[in-house]
């Protein structure tokens, strides 16, 4: 029994320890977010040709070093290729224009090539949407725990489901803060499935103790009798 | 004949995977072509259309006059006809300093999306540059794409205006909601008219109620033609003040004026008002009789019983409506680019996924096999099966696959993998593992034990999937099919293995 809250006691202080250092990284450096999501540029040239995405991603590496870049083919034909990274200089986007001259034959001039600002999408942009959806589920979902376990006290019930959820995303938002994985578009899949996890570790715990609570009482009238 | 049944079962199996990861190929034309559907991809997946608007520069050429009240003209009037009225030419921005503010980007960026929501838009990302207000906007690509476009610059602004004195009436701010309705006179079976339905607000219905009595057709006789008359006179006056700067147009509209009061007094005295959209006359007209409703009803097009032409009509009104439904855009924005741009996750991306899924499946299987032996080589060739089907019923019931689709498809095998883990290891439990009797109890067990812990999943997948945003719906999609599939593919094939091998 001490062992065993001697590791509860453990998990605590382990989970709070990760939440306060998520905090004072999220204070101090804020989330890392995606390329996707930062503020960029982007130039876009036109090949002429189909091409590959590892020989252009050979060149940016090359142009650009360890600057994030995002490759995308353009248009149905796929003989356009878009680079947006951070930040492109007036040298870089002239070193990229030659080697892709040199790599495609094609006549790219750096004068007629354009580096377009792209602004960043904001965070609650991308949570947005998936409020009101988790806001109902979430609501459902207590009305039905509420019901199923309603020996285990519907308080006690909701309390600990929204408890356990509410931790488990700040859990999760710490240790994506810490580590520095980007924000981007796995963060919501991460959030989703996190979310079932609790769901089905919620449920789990509930099903244990409306067994155990049920044996007792079944002890207990068979006492009686 | 027992081991006919299960092998029948295994080719079964081999043959819905063989059609599931291989398709089946028929001979069009000169090449073979996959009669397998493909799947559906989001935007994450398959691209988008990238729109730019970037905030309008230009400047519109305005003519004024000595009071310095903006003149309608229609054609374009010389320097001396327009020293001539004593009028001037202005060069006006067509967004004043005053507009380009960061409250009115967001605006913007925030009326652009209630658009594209309004619309059915399942996706969309919206970024706005707070230096030059210029608005980014992925959305899906398909054949509606162009539709959303060609909305999404549109100012939205709406006028009711007297056709005369081109006074407004009432503008946006008397908007409540605007929506499309559509119905059919059974009387004439003309067919069906769509249209524009705008309710106004408590501000706006007080006006309508007021319009729609001033501004009739009167059709009453000699009492009211003293009114009429004064009418009239007030009507010619205004033409020929108007039209004084042709004398052509003042004697045409003189001539007119004289006819139509011999002929016909009762036109003469229709007070008329104008509907503008963007500054687009849609059509100048009388009210029939009051509007108390604060409703106003415009048909768009004419009635059809041809579905195209009605589709077309809806298409075209829905876009009218969630344009004037989400405020006119306080800046006017040009669409400078416009181009579909694919998606930076390739083909690659998601085979190395599969690759690295399949793997971990592969020594999820050694342990099955080795841990519940016979029975845990039938439940993996089971498995395998439900994969595949799996795959096809995605593809078949058009989920549009995200990258919280792909992670819905993931988890459902974990799920599938837990279950069939209970499963064995309930018929493993009991005393005789090879007894009909006891398979067919461990089933019922591990049936009622997996499931009744899914149910919060279950609620919330269904929850998911009535969400208008493809993502998440997509997720939810993805999740309702395979939770469907693990409780009947698992029932009527995988237990019936099991069964039948039992029996054996």
């Amino acid at each position: 029994m001490k062992q065993f809250i001697k590791s509860k006691q453990l998990k605590i202080i382990l989970m709070l320890l990760v939440i306060i250092a998520g905090i004072v990284m999220i204070a101090v450096k804020g989330f890392n977010f995606d390329l996707k999501y930062q503020d960029t540029q982007r130039v876009e040239l036109y090949l002429k040709t189909e091409f590959n995405i590892s020989d252009i991603r050979q060149i940016t590496n090359e142009v650009f070093g360890n600057q994030k870049v995002m490759i995308q083919k353009v248009e149905v034909f796929e003989d356009s290729v878009s680079i947006t990274t951070t930040s492109i200089s007036e040298e870089q986007k002239n070193n990229l224009i030659t080697k892709i001259n040199e790599k495609y034959g094609t006549e790219l001039k750096a004068e007629d090539t354009t580096v377009e600002d792209i602004a960043h999408t904001r965070g609650r942009d991308i949570i947005k949407p998936y409020i009101v959806p988790f806001v109902i589920a979430v609501i459902v979902v207590l009305i039905y725990l509420a019901i199923r376990y309603y020996k285990l006290s519907i308080a006690k019930v909701i309390a600990k489901s929204v408890g356990i959820m509410i931790l488990a995303q700040i859990l999760l938002f710490s240790v994506i803060a810490i580590t520095r994985i980007p924000i981007g578009r796995l963060t919501i899949p991460m959030v989703i499935l996190v979310y079932l996890l609790t769901l089905f570790g919620i449920t789990n715990m509930f099903e244990k103790n409306l067994s155990k609570k049920n044996l007792e009482e079944k002890k207990d009238k068979s006492k009686k009798k | 004949m027992k081991k006919i049944k299960i092998i029948t079962m295994i080719v079964l199996i081999i043959l819905i995977t063989m059609v599931s990861f291989f398709g089946v190929y028929t001979q069009v034309q000169n090449r073979m072509e996959n009669q397998v559907k493909e799947y559906a991809l989001d935007m994450d997946l398959d691209g988008a259309r990238y729109v730019r608007l970037s905030v309008n520069k230009e400047s519109t050429d305005v003519i004024k006059d000595a009071n310095g009240n903006e003149v309608e003209t229609e054609e374009e009037m010389t320097d001396e006809q327009l020293a001539e009225n004593g009028y001037t030419k202005e060069s006006v921005p067509n967004n004043s300093e005053d507009v380009l503010t960061l409250e009115n980007y967001e605006k913007s960026k925030q009326i652009i999306g209630e658009r594209l929501e309004s619309q059915g838009v399942g996706e969309y990302e919206i970024s706005v540059d707070s230096e030059t207000g210029d608005i980014l906007v992925q959305i899906p690509e398909n054949q509606n794409t162009d539709n959303f476009v060609s909305n999404m610059n549109t100012v939205g602004k709406f006028e009711m205006i007297d056709a005369d004195t081109k006074d407004v009436l009432m503008d946006n701010q008397d908007i409540k909601l605007v929506n499309v309705m559509y119905g059919s006179n059974s009387s004439t079976s003309s067919g069906t008219t769509v249209y524009l339905n705008i309710e106004f607000n408590k501000e706006g219905s007080k006006k309508l109620a007021e319009i729609s009595k001033t501004y009739v057709e009167s059709t009453d006789t000699t009492s009211e033609d003293t009114n009429t008359t004064a009418d009239n006179t007030t009507n010619t006056e205004n033409t020929a003040t108007d039209n004084t700067t042709t004398e052509e147009n003042t004697t045409d509209n003189t001539n007119t004026t004289e006819t139509d009061t011999t002929e016909d007094s009762t036109e003469k005295t229709t007070k008329e008002i104008t509907l503008k959209i963007d500054d687009q006359e849609i059509m100048t007209t009388s009210f029939d009789e009051p509007i108390e409703n604060g409703k106003l009803q415009l048909s768009m097009g004419s009635a059809t019983t041809d579905t195209k032409t009605l589709q077309d009509n809806i298409r075209q009104t829905s876009a009218m409506a969630s344009v004037l439904d989400s405020g006119n855009l306080p800046i006017q924005y040009d669409i400078t680019s416009n181009e579909y741009i694919l998606s930076d996750v390739t083909n690659t991306h998601i085979a190395y996924l599969a690759i690295a899924v399949g793997m971990i499946l592969f020594i999820g299987f050694i342990i099955l096999i080795v841990r519940y032996k016979v029975n845990g080589l039938l439940s993996a060739i089971a498995f395998i099966g439900l994969i595949s089907l799996y795959l096809l019923v995605i593809r078949y019931t058009n989920v549009s696959v995200s990258i919280q689709g792909i992670v819905g498809i993931i988890v459902t095998i974990v799920l599938n993998y837990i279950f069939i883990n209970k499963l064995l290891s309930s018929i493993k439990k009991s005393e005789d593992s090879k007894k009909l009797e006891n398979v067919k109890e461990g089933i019922k067990e591990s049936y009622k034990a997996f499931f009744i812990k899914l149910i919060p999943i279950c609620i919330s997948v269904i929850v998911f999937c009535f969400i208008n945003w493809t993502t998440i719906s997509s997720f939810g999609m993805v999740m309702f099919w395979g939770i469907v599939l693990i409780a009947l593919y698992n029932y009527l094939i995988t237990a019936t293995m099991l069964k039948v091998k039992a029996e054996k």
